[in-house]
């Protein structure tokens, strides 16, 4: 199967964001730390609980979960 | 006549190297505070150049000047001008993270909007250069349209020209907004225009930076990749987190300990000497008794405040805290708390107050109110004697189902673990209830590996405990004050003399009734002999004279509300009188069973205090006041209760709130008498 949203992407793996789906400040504020359409983002890796998350985007190393990594559909548009 | 001070605001994203570049360029802060009517923390300090006072406001580190904190709705408000007692800015000396460009001219740029000077200081230049990033500062300066220093702290290049830009800068025009142009991909179908503007502000930023920046492969970069490497590894990543973890703890826990008895030592000589100088009564009782009593215990928590905040200013500026609020989160998020609530909550195992203190490091305030709520249920270092004494002396000493676990051990890990298991579910009920609400979402930065600065590391650190000072230590003074008073007066010498008339003939009855049976024969009269001391009268009399204060009268009066916990009247006194701090409570019961003042830190005085409590009896009979049930609720009322004054005004200061220290000790006394009253009954029901 292949991931649709940034949740289910594998350790390692550099992907492209489509979108950011939701209409709310936390959607926003992905956007805003430069989760935006068409900018490659690498799951660096997995917290050992298995959440949060660890991403290189930017240049840069950001920690979500992965109830917000859901939000970023991935793939290209 | 000399030029009006200009106002000069330090914005920036969080840990860009704010608080250094705020250090290198006015020192030590004059004033740290909160913005009048919310906690969120004001910051200024004062420097000036070329004969111009200018006064720095260092912001609190927010992501985008859309707010949604009250943290950056501050910012905003501040950068408006709509800030009570915050003169508008006269120029925004915007702090950018070299290493990190791209997502640092996010909130450039929108600092460009404001209409106001701006200057752009790229801190951690020294970094970049390391990791091999190359920005054309000049080019990058003619895009933004304003002045772009390159700083790096180490060197202190860049201070004076940022000096230098500021002033030329102040009170001019402010630079052109950046254009922004709204593309069919930034608008998509029907997304907010917040969201569109974000979009398309970094497609205008990756086109601003194209040709300014370019990357070289780093000379530095593969020790740095390999330590991330190790680091972030689910084994050796996780193994070294609990080695940091382990030896944070136990440095604030055993470092502080020596420190902590030299400031104990100091306070004891300098209240002897008070004591030498004034005539005996109660002036002199009001001083050494209240006020030197309500220094030193406020002063004695000092060391663990400035360790712990040494630790974690040092972890914050190698970047190590934010992975660790990384590591920890999942298990927090069970509970309703965050990953950034684990260090707060780990510190107050040696002590809440350090570590309600260190809530400070959580931006959610929603999370921090939780942490700082939850804190004082964790079993800190003043509950273990109080453990230490009831379990050695009411716990059989003998193993459990298993050979090598005494049952000692047991109940001294069940009580710790009793804590942790209700922070949790207070945690998770809050977080529910009155705490529910929108999700709160969790982006947070993970900052690249670099050095803490000692200067930075060595001011969080006092900061940290001079704040508790001048803020808690005051008023924790004036309570130790009252609590004097209540355990002073009303002093009736007539009173004391019956009491300890009564205590006599009430000993010699017991020793006529018993037989040569009775195996605490010898204890009684032991008690009996001492009255005669000189010593042992004097310390029945003050005993005699506590049971009549006012807190005294408390404990008799509450009586009927302990009955229920297998307390009697004496343990109500004691509960009572360990207001000020939980450890209190063995010199209370000391004083109150008529040992005089005992240190328990001292063998001798809890094996005396030991044998006095096992020869104790309900008044009138031969029941024995202290069985194994009743030391059991003891010690399970003071794991969850909020005897702790200093505690609870550290509380009311972190939160600028009288509410939530009311709050916390209403709702851990209800659940420590609940949870005394339980093990009461269970420990009677299965006849221990």
């Amino acid at each position: 199967m292949v991931a649709e949203s940034l949740d289910d992407v594998s350790v390692g793996t550099t992907v492209r964001v489509r979108d950011v789906t939701g209409a709310d400040p936390v959607s926003l504020r992905l956007l805003e730390m430069g989760l935006t359409p068409g900018v490659a983002i690498r799951l660096v890796g997995k917290s050992p609980f298995g959440d949060p998350l660890e991403l290189e985007v930017r240049g840069y190393r950001l920690s979500i979960r992965r109830q917000e990594a859901a939000r970023v559909a991935i793939g290209d548009r | 006549m000399t030029p009006s001070p200009l106002t000069v605001v330090l914005l920036g994203n969080p840990n860009v190297g704010k608080s250094t570049l705020f250090t290198a360029l006015a020192g030590i802060p004059t004033r740290v505070g909160n913005y009048p009517g919310v906690t969120v923390e004001e910051k200024l300090g004062r420097f000036s150049h070329r004969g111009r006072q200018i006064n720095l406001i260092d912001l609190p580190g927010t992501y985008s000047l859309l707010p949604q904190s009250p943290d950056e709705r501050v910012v905003v408000d501040v950068l408006h001008g709509r800030m009570a007692d915050v003169p508008r800015p006269d120029c925004i000396l915007v702090v950018a993270d070299a290493t990190n460009l791209e997502r640092n001219l996010y909130l450039a740029t929108q600092a460009l909007g404001i209409g106001l000077p701006v200057v752009v200081a790229l801190t951690l230049s020294d970094i970049a250069d390391r990791k091999g990033i190359r920005i054309n500062v000049d080019e990058l300066s003619r895009r933004l349209g304003c002045p772009v220093v390159r700083v790096a702290s180490p060197t202190g290049e860049g201070i004076a020209a940022v000096r230098d830009h500021v002033l030329d800068a102040a009170g001019g025009p402010a630079p052109r907004q950046l254009v922004i142009e709204d593309t069919a991909a930034s608008r998509g179908d029907g997304r907010p225009p917040a969201a569109a503007e974000a979009i398309a502000r970094y497609d205008a930023i990756e086109r601003l930076l194209a040709g300014v920046i370019r990357t070289e492969p780093a000379r530095g970069g593969i020790a740095e990749e390999r330590i991330d490497a190790i680091l972030t590894h689910r084994l050796w990543g996780t193994l070294f987190f609990v080695a940091v973890m382990l030896s944070m703890f136990a440095s604030i826990f055993w470092l502080a300990t020596p420190l902590m008895d030299l400031i104990s030592g100091v306070m004891d000589s300098v209240s002897s000497f008070v004591a030498a100088l004034l005539p005996e009564g109660a002036v002199r009782s009001l001083l050494v008794d209240g006020v030197l009593a309500g220094v030193a215990g406020s002063v004695v928590f000092v060391p663990q405040i400035a360790l712990l905040f040494l630790f974690v200013a040092i972890l914050e500026g190698c970047g190590y805290l934010a992975r660790a609020a990384y590591l920890m989160d999942r298990l927090l998020v069970a509970t309703g708390l965050s990953g950034k609530s684990f260090i707060p909550l780990l510190s107050s195992f040696a002590c809440a107050i350090p570590g309600i203190m260190a809530a400070r490091t959580i931006e959610n305030r929603r999370d921090r109110l939780l942490t700082i709520l939850v804190a004082p249920l964790m079993s800190c270092s003043a509950r273990l004697p109080v453990y230490l004494l009831l379990c050695g002396a009411f716990v059989p000493e003998r193993s459990t189902a298993l050979p090598w676990l005494p049952l000692r051990a047991v109940v001294l890990a069940g009580l710790y673990a009793l804590g942790i298991v209700v922070a949790a579910v207070v945690a998770l009920s809050l977080s529910r209830t009155i705490f529910r609400g929108p999700p709160q979402p969790f982006m947070m930065e993970l900052p690249s590996w670099r050095w803490p600065r000692p200067a930075v590391v060595l001011e969080r650190a006092r900061e940290a405990a001079w704040s508790f000072l001048q803020n808690a230590g005051t008023l924790i003074v004036a309570i130790s004050v009252v609590i004097w008073a209540l355990m002073t007066y009303p002093h009736d010498e007539r009173a004391i003399d019956a009491d300890v008339a009564a205590l006599r003939s009430s000993l010699e009855a017991r020793v006529a009734a018993g037989g040569d049976g009775d195996a605490d024969r010898a204890e009684l009269i032991g008690q009996i002999e001492s009255l005669d001391t000189a010593e042992g009268l004097d310390a029945a009399r003050r005993g005699a004279a506590q049971r009549g204060s006012f807190l005294g009268q408390a404990g008799r009066f509450v009586e009927p509300v302990v009955r229920p916990l297998g307390w009697d009247w004496r343990i109500g006194c004691a509960a009572i009188a360990s207001f000020p701090a939980r450890e209190v409570v063995l010199g209370t019961l000391g004083v109150i069973y008529n040992l005089g003042d005992l240190d328990p830190g001292d063998a001798g005085a809890t094996t005396a205090l030991e044998r006095r409590l096992k020869a104790a009896r309900w008044d009138g009979t031969n029941r024995p006041v202290f069985t194994l049930p009743v030391a059991l609720s003891i010690m399970v009322f003071f794991a969850l209760c909020a005897q702790c004054a200093s505690t609870l005004v550290v509380i009311g200061r972190e939160t600028a709130s009288w509410v939530w220290p009311v709050v916390t000790f209403v709702y851990m006394t209800v659940l420590a008498w609940l949870g005394a009253f339980a093990i009461y009954r269970i420990g009677l029901a299965l006849g221990w």
